[in-house]
């Protein structure tokens, strides 16, 4: 009796144990997505995470002027065809682990997206790959990942979605860095709409690039005491999901990240890292005003430098970013650029495929002692096309478009177990033709005035 | 004369007996933890039990061993992302055997022999070594 008692005392402990001891993991975005744990990675393990929200815009249509309506910011992504809506935003389910698990030098990732977003949204179906790939880690510094996957870069697209602090990506995150792709042929702008909608505003035919893409990339992680420096270098097809490449010519991406670790292990490690990367690729755009079929390549530059501090309770992060050429100026202008016939930039439209741009976030976090709340407060801004060519004839000559979107964003999370939680947040957005005076007729303020909040609530269960 | 045969003898004695009480002298629990299947939680939970006991009841009152067979080996895999806490484990006198099998069989797939935790002991079979132990008094736990 006292056998079988002692027994079971052994396997309770053990299983406690185990359940307060998470299993050994790389420790940072690169190693954790794109490498297993040496001896001890599954055949196959599945896994996922499905977030379920709703969100509500409180913006108005500015309905005080006749030409004022709904533009994308006051809409709720990625239909934008309604200022409220339940949404499965992400659904997602993959297998990862090691083929032959007697050789820990070769692992695989695969992921499938079936929730509703950018990725999936339009013309692509329910159901989409989001990343298929296959890493070697036989030479030492150098383990080469291959297929399609997140490419090194900005912390708010390396990181792993189910882990984001927030609902929503900052400004440049959302506009500058999630790239959107051109439609194959022109396609005009897209008028704001009054609701019901009778278009829906986003008329983009692709999928958005998901901050991942489809090519090789070598990488590695240094331990030297406490800090880790890691490098990774990419080349790659430029085509986000599309798995093919649609103009011959490669991006590259480099980045670089040295982190002093203080405790813990996986997503949630305590340390402070600081970060930079550099993305450079061309486009492949139709971007002319006419029927005939003749896209031109332009520049896509990117990078960006940041930090992140994390020790619980607090939590600080920063990143500044800048971009250069095929800057994003809405999902209501699927051809990004638009000419008229004559070949000037049409009014309300600005030089995106030439454009500048850049923007930072500031946020932090703390932990509630004790609690299982976390609270949240981001500030970002983003100035879109910054060079902007002023116009040189019509009703705003001398004006340029250049934009600058602010947002202040209130959060909470609540972490009902390490793999469930609810976030809440309520973001403040401010936008502004920085040009353009009050809002009046032709004067692109008039649609921005009546931007307000959206607030949102999420529910992220990870299995 | 008649007190050097009785020491003779204990001595001897006392030479067969060491080497079943294994680590510790002085230790009054035995345990074979056995660790034969892939899932790494079973790696992990073995690890844990170890760590568990070692905690319980001290380092001199219990001597711990754990064998590694079959899939179980990676365990002790050169490279295992375990490693620091066997290495841990190890100073606490706990035993970590590998299966000479196992190695031979893995060797036949690797083409190589797979490269092993510095502190792992190479014995015959695992499961042999397991009712060895076993026949010494040992309790087996298999988490």
């Amino acid at each position: 009796m006292i056998k079988i008692q002692s027994k079971n005392i052994l396997i309770t402990a053990a299983v406690i144990g185990a359940m307060t001891t998470s299993t050994v993991q790389a420790a940072n975005w690169l190693m954790i997505q794109g490498t297993e744990p040496s001896g001890a990675a599954e055949r196959a393990k599945v896994w996922g995470f499905v977030q379920a929200q709703y969100q509500k815009n409180t913006s108005d249509e500015n309905t005080t002027d006749p030409t004022g309506g709904y533009i994308p910011p006051k809409l709720i992504g990625p239909n934008l065809t309604s200022q409220q809506q339940f949404n499965v935003n992400r659904a997602r389910i993959g297998v990862r682990g090691t083929g032959m698990p007697l050789d820990s030098n070769i692992n695989y990732f695969l992921l499938t997206e079936f929730g509703n977003n950018g990725i999936t949204a339009g013309n692509n179906g329910s159901g989409h790959v989001t990343d298929a790939s296959i890493t070697l880690n036989e030479i030492p510094g150098a383990r080469i990942r291959v297929g399609l996957f997140k490419t090194p870069g900005a912390e708010e697209g390396l990181q792993a979605i189910h882990v984001f602090d927030y609902i929503n990506f900052s400004a440049v995150t959302n506009q500058m860095l999630l790239e959107r792709y051109p439609n194959q042929t022109y396609t005009g702008n897209i008028a704001p709409v009054t609701l019901p909608s009778p278009t829906p505003l986003n008329g983009f035919d692709k999928s958005v690039g998901a901050f991942r893409d489809t090519g090789v990339q070598v990488f590695d992680t240094f331990k030297m005491s406490d800090w880790e420096h890691s490098y990774a270098v990419m080349i790659g097809n430029g085509n986000g999901l599309n798995f093919g490449d649609n103009d011959n010519n490669k991006d590259t991406y480099l980045y670089w990240s040295s982190e002093l670790v203080f405790s813990g292990e996986g997503a949630r490690r305590e340390g402070m890292k600081m970060f930079a990367w550099t993305q450079n690729g061309k486009r492949r755009l139709d971007n002319t005003n006419d029927s005939t079929h003749n896209p031109t390549k332009f520049d896509r530059d990117r990078s960006g430098i940041g930090f992140k501090y994390l020790k619980k309770p607090f939590r600080v992060s920063a990143e500044y970013m800048k971009g250069d050429g095929m800057i994003f100026v809405g999902p209501d202008k699927p051809s990004m650029w638009i000419n008229d016939s004559a070949g000037a930039v049409a009014q309300g439209v600005g030089d995106g495929a030439n454009g500048k741009a850049n923007g930072y976030y500031l946020e932090g976090g703390w932990y509630i002692p004790g609690s299982k709340w976390e609270i949240d407060l981001r500030y970002d801004v983003y100035n879109r096309l910054t060079d902007d060519a002023a116009f040189a004839a019509g009703p705003n000559i001398g004006k340029s478009f250049e934009m600058q979107f602010k947002n202040i964003t209130l959060g909470a999370q609540y972490h009902i177990n390490k793999k469930t939680r609810i976030n809440m947040e309520v973001t403040d957005m401010s936008a502004e033709a920085v040009d353009f005076g009050p809002p009046s007729a032709s004067n692109p303020n008039n649609n921005l005035d009546g931007l307000d909040k959206v607030y949102a609530v999420q529910i992220t269960h990870i299995f | 004369m008649r007190n050097f045969y009785t020491s003779l003898v204990l001595l001897l004695a006392m030479a067969f007996i060491l080497p079943v009480q294994a680590a510790s002298e002085f230790a009054e629990k035995h345990v074979v933890l056995q660790i034969s299947d892939d899932d790494p939680f079973k790696q992990t939970l073995v690890l844990n039990v170890a760590n568990n006991l070692i905690k319980h009841y001290g380092q001199e009152k219990v001597d711990v061993e754990i064998v590694a067979f079959g899939p179980g080996l990676r365990l002790l895999f050169e490279n295992n992302a375990n490693s620091d806490r066997i290495n841990s484990l190890t100073t606490n006198k706990v035993i970590f055997s590998a299966c000479g099998n196992t190695i031979e069989g893995m060797s036949k797939q690797l083409g190589h022999a797979p490269a092993l935790h510095k502190d792992a002991k190479v014995v015959p079979g695992g499961v042999v070594r397991i009712i060895d132990l076993v026949d010494q008094g040992y309790q087996l736990i298999k988490p």
